[in-house]
């Protein structure tokens, strides 16, 4: 490595070079990540919560530069919780979508931040929606996202269906995770789950060594 | 980015690395010297190899073992297995020691930094001769050093402090290999290129003895750890 290489790897900036993923199952969804924060080479933090709360039933899930995208998760809940309390009921994931949207497209020069808006509301039940980088929004019934990601779209391509149970639905995201995490070195750590549905939201701790793969 | 030589028809090695492998520790003990690695080759920051041997037995009582560009190790320990058959030549029964092969690898170091087209590694030789114990670094540039105690790589930065700590140059070879565990606990934990399979091997009066890779046991389940969540920071 030469020096300049040297010098510049000091100062990466912190990125969820991560693993994020969210499913929908008959019911509910699912939300998993792994627990690695990296700053270069460096681990950062080991045991992250990449699950963002953005409202009682909508979270987020960050990948990109650390700093842009908690910040902008900082507004966005900002937003949604005003909004919310001028609504007097549960705001619509689809806001909560938009809202990221605006920040994620007038600013795309200047962001390196992709998220992935998940939660469920009254009107439409549970919904996913993808925000790449560009600042499009595109919903779907299970999306990855993260460094971890490219190692999975095969896993995920086959093992996919449509009105999966909550049990299958939480094996497929353990297991998608296991496997991103088992081949990328920014992702690593416990695998955090939350399964999101109309009444409740429970997270599971899954430990280094319960981890499917390894 | 190191330019390429301009001597052309020259085999480039390389200007930067590809296939990479992780830190490597070693220590001395009271009976001879010992080394440890991880298992995983890098390519970039996908974790593609997983079950690869870093730690190379050149002569009865000499390992080798480096961390940076897998294929220049390979290609190094080709290198140091041919002056070891080179010597059956004297018929004399006499065969380079370990400082011989680490003297040997730092002058072909330093050749090739001359020549802007280095071998891109930390090498670590290790090996036990007449009685005394040897352990040698050759860095990338062809600095060399001998030392009782060698980190390569990330190890450098979190591991330094254990070592201090908990080892001394006459602590037994159980003692050693503990603290070598250790240090690759803390390199999972904080190192995005470091895998939790290690692989040791040390040299003694016997000669060189590479173990079976273990998996070091990582703690995980702390409460804080578990019971961390977002939605805590937001709502009563």
């Amino acid at each position: 490595m030469n020096y300049t290489d040297i010098l510049a790897s000091k100062f990466e900036p912190e990125t969820t070079g991560t693993t994020i993923m969210a499913v929908i199952y008959d019911g509910g969804l699912i939300i998993g990540a792994d627990s690695r924060t990296s700053s270069g080479q460096f681990v950062a933090d080991r045991c992250a919560d990449k699950i963002d709360y953005i409202h009682d039933r909508i979270f987020c899930l960050r990948s990109g530069s650390a700093a842009d995208t908690q910040i902008i998760a900082k507004h966005v809940r900002y937003y949604v919780d005003a909004h919310a309390q001028e609504l007097g009921r549960l705001p619509a994931v689809a806001t909560a979508a938009n809202l990221f949207r605006n920040f994620l497209y007038e600013y795309k020069d200047s962001l390196s931040a992709a998220i992935i808006v998940a939660g469920w509301d009254p009107y439409k039940g549970p919904q996913i929606f993808t925000l790449p980088l560009g600042g499009s929004v595109i919903e779907q019934k299970w999306s990855i996202g993260g460094s971890g990601s490219t190692f999975i779209w095969g896993f995920c391509d086959s093992n996919y269906k449509d009105n999966m149970t909550f049990q299958e639905a939480r094996a497929f995201v353990l297991h998608a995770v296991a496997h991103a995490m088992f081949r990328d070195g920014s992702s690593g750590g416990i695998i955090r789950l939350l399964n999101v549905t109309k009444d409740k939201i429970e997270r599971e701790f899954i430990d280094y060594k319960d981890v499917p793969v390894k | 980015m190191i330019f390429n030589s301009e001597i052309s028809g020259q085999q480039q090695h390389t200007t930067s690395p590809v296939v990479t492998g992780g830190s490597v520790i070693a220590l001395v003990y009271n009976g001879g010297v010992i080394v440890g690695t991880d298992t995983l080759c890098s390519y970039g920051s996908m974790a593609t190899f997983k079950n690869v041997q870093k730690i190379a037995q050149i002569s009865k009582n000499t390992i080798y073992a480096s961390s940076g560009e897998f294929s220049d190790f390979q290609q190094v320990v080709k290198e140091l297995a041919k002056i070891d058959r080179s010597a059956l030549q004297y018929d004399d029964g006499v065969h380079p020691s370990p400082k011989d092969y680490g003297n040997f690898l730092a002058r072909l170091s330093y050749k090739k930094r001359c020549k802007i087209n280095p071998l891109y590694l930390q090498n670590v030789i290790a090996g036990f001769h007449n009685g005394e114990r040897y352990l040698g670094l050759v860095d990338i540039y062809g600095t060399y050093l001998e030392s009782n105690f060698i980190t390569t790589g990330f190890a450098s930065y979190f591991c330094k402090a254990i070592i201090a700590n908990y080892w001394n140059e006459n602590c037994t070879l159980d003692q050693a290999k503990q603290v070598i565990r250790e240090c690759f606990k803390v390199l999972f934990c904080r190192d995005c290129r470091a895998h939790d399979v290690i692989q040791l091997a040390y040299v003694d009066a016997q000669g060189a003895h590479i173990e079976e890779p273990e998996r070091v046991e990582t703690k995980w389940d702390f409460n804080g750890f578990k019971s961390r969540a977002n939605e805590k920071l937001h709502t009563q």
